[in-house]
């Protein structure tokens, strides 16, 4: 069963794990800093109501005084969808392109089997990092959260982390559609993070101007895990319309990949 | 029937034809050999074969499955065995990894008696490979699930000599029990010990196929005299001389006719030193094929 599915996402262990321990570290590290934080006098929230509404929304920072407003700011706006976000832009990115430039998809469609299949196979086993980090980083959040005392909301969490699953798989298919497309494999996971990037920095600029709308094309609009801790408000639209738009990516690379020359 | 029919293959990259109309047929059973300069177009021939491109014009057709039918072509390559001319191992993964995998996308019969003749080192990660050992992996990996057609890109480069005759030997008996073999080289040796029938191509066009005893026959030697008083091209009036050069006392030309009559014609000479070696592929195509057209 799905061969070439397996051989991808052994060859995506090791990563997997080394970005799951540096993200656990990472979000420890933040959690751990949290009480200082509360517990100081200054007053932070002023100071956060007095920054751009751009950067505000940008990086989702509302209110740095409950442990919601605080993970979701620092944590998930920032680290979990850009960072991750871009992590699995690179990673699509690298699912054809790079195997077509060394000759290795020569080697693997030579056996009797479709270059479509080939293709989705590859990007079903983009699903071993999204899976693992989505299963890992909510035990050691909630665990992080209840060793300070400030536990979150555990039912939330694992919301904000279901919810995130589409995102990612769009940025997954952005990186896939730009590997069908372009022959070099750096070229396609360099492009990919740059575009996974600009259309992160497009939504973040244009929040609160005239050209709102604009924003409306990248991905990160339709993730809020400010809106689903802090607010604990659960919206599924957003998250199918990514879905839909996951689909759409994976299945405009693969008709264009069944076609091109290799 | 014949196994490949290649039928106006014609492949353009922009304005330039790196395949011209090709037309030639591979039949069940036979070693093809198909030669050509580096650059000629062996491999998009075969990429086009594999269905890895299209063809701009005219088809190919395999075991009678049309190449640009993505769907038939699967069913013709359960019978083929690839062996592309740099074969893209993943870096990481061991020889077994690999072999695993592909035994998955098409069986492996045949893996246990391959590795007693080709042997790469299988537990180490492929970065770790020379040259030589990567051919063996990809040899064992074309040949494993006991294919009925092999199509190889250039298969000896970077074997020993030993192991490219082990090579050699491991063809000629697999053509023996049937199979048929399609493979490009740039190394006339190469074809004219293993091949029956040869195609020649350079600059994208087919300049002939021709079974390989006639080709050489029609290439001859390249001979080289080192005789103790310069020789002239009158010293050696017989048939077949062409090209002749000389610098000092040595003499340098290419020979298509009968060893007994130069050998009779050199009889009443000191020679010093004598070479009759292959020609070099280039000068075949100068030769017997026109050079500047």
């Amino acid at each position: 069963m799905l061969p070439t599915t397996r051989y991808d996402a052994r060859r995506r262990v090791r990563g997997t794990l080394a970005f799951a321990v540096l993200l656990a570290a990472f979000a420890l590290l933040i959690i751990y800093l949290f009480p200082t934080i509360a517990e100081s006098s200054a007053d932070i929230d002023a100071f956060i109501e007095s920054l751009p509404e751009s950067f505000r929304e940008g990086f989702g920072a509302e209110t740095y005084t409950t442990i919601e407003g605080f993970v979701a700011a620092e944590l998930y706006q920032t680290v979990w969808v850009l960072l991750l976000g871009l992590y699995m832009a690179y990673a699509g990115g690298g699912l054809l392109a790079g195997d077509i430039e060394s000759g290795h998809l020569y080697l693997v469609l030579a056996a009797p089997i479709s270059r479509k299949r080939v293709a989705f196979e590859k990007f079903l086993a983009l699903g071993l990092p999204i899976i693992v980090l989505n299963v890992t980083m909510p035990l050691v959040v909630f665990g992080g959260t209840v060793a300070i005392d400030y536990p979150l909301d555990p039912y939330y969490l694992l919301v904000v982390h279901l919810l995130s699953i589409p995102y990612l798989l769009v940025c997954s298919g952005i990186g896939m559609a730009l590997s069908t497309v372009l022959d070099r494999g750096d070229a396609a996971q360099r492009s990919a993070l740059a575009l996974v990037f600009l259309l992160f920095l497009l939504d973040s600029v244009t929040l609160g101007t005239d050209v709102e709308w604009l924003g409306a094309v990248s991905p990160t609009r339709y993730l809020d895990p400010t809106e689903i801790l802090l607010h604990e408000t659960i919206d599924l639209v957003d998250p199918l319309l990514l879905l839909l738009v996951a689909i759409v990516l994976v299945l405009v690379s693969l008709v264009y990949f069944q076609h091109r020359d290799l | 029937m014949a196994v490949i029919e290649v039928q106006g293959l014609t492949k353009a990259y922009g304005d330039t034809l790196a395949n011209d109309h090709l037309e030639f047929s591979i039949e069940s059973g036979e070693i093809f050999g198909y030669l050509g300069p580096n650059g000629a177009g062996k491999s998009t021939t075969i990429r086009q074969l594999m269905g890895f491109q299209s063809p701009t014009e005219g088809t190919a057709t395999m075991f009678g499955h049309d190449v640009r039918n993505d769907r038939a072509l699967r069913q013709a390559k359960a019978r083929i065995g690839f062996l592309p001319g740099e074969p893209g191992f993943t870096p990481s993964v061991t020889g077994r990894e690999l072999l695993d995998y592909q035994a998955e996308l098409k069986g492996d019969e045949r893996r246990a008696e391959l590795l007693d003749l080709f042997t790469p080192p299988l537990d180490r990660p492929v970065r770790e490979y020379s040259t030589g050992n990567e051919q063996m992996l990809g040899i064992v990996q074309a040949f494993m699930h006991d294919p009925d057609l092999l199509i190889m890109d250039e298969p000896t480069s970077g074997l020993d000599p030993l192991k490219q005759e082990t090579f050699h030997e491991f063809l000629r008996a697999e053509r023996d029990r049937g199979t048929t073999v399609f493979f490009s080289s740039h190394i006339l040796g190469e074809v004219r010990r293993v091949c029956d029938r040869v195609g020649i191509i350079r600059d994208g066009r087919l300049i002939t196929v021709e079974q390989v005893d006639e080709l050489l026959a029609r290439g001859g030697k390249q001979v080289r005299l080192h005789a103790e008083a310069p020789l002239t091209e009158s010293d050696l009036d017989i048939e077949g001389i062409v090209e002749f050069e000389t610098e000092g006392r040595e003499a340098r030309f290419t020979f298509t006719g009968d060893y007994n009559d130069l050998f009779a014609a050199l009889a009443n000479r000191r020679i010093v030193d004598v070479e009759i070696d292959e020609p070099p592929i280039e000068e075949v195509f100068m030769h017997f094929y026109g050079g500047e057209d």
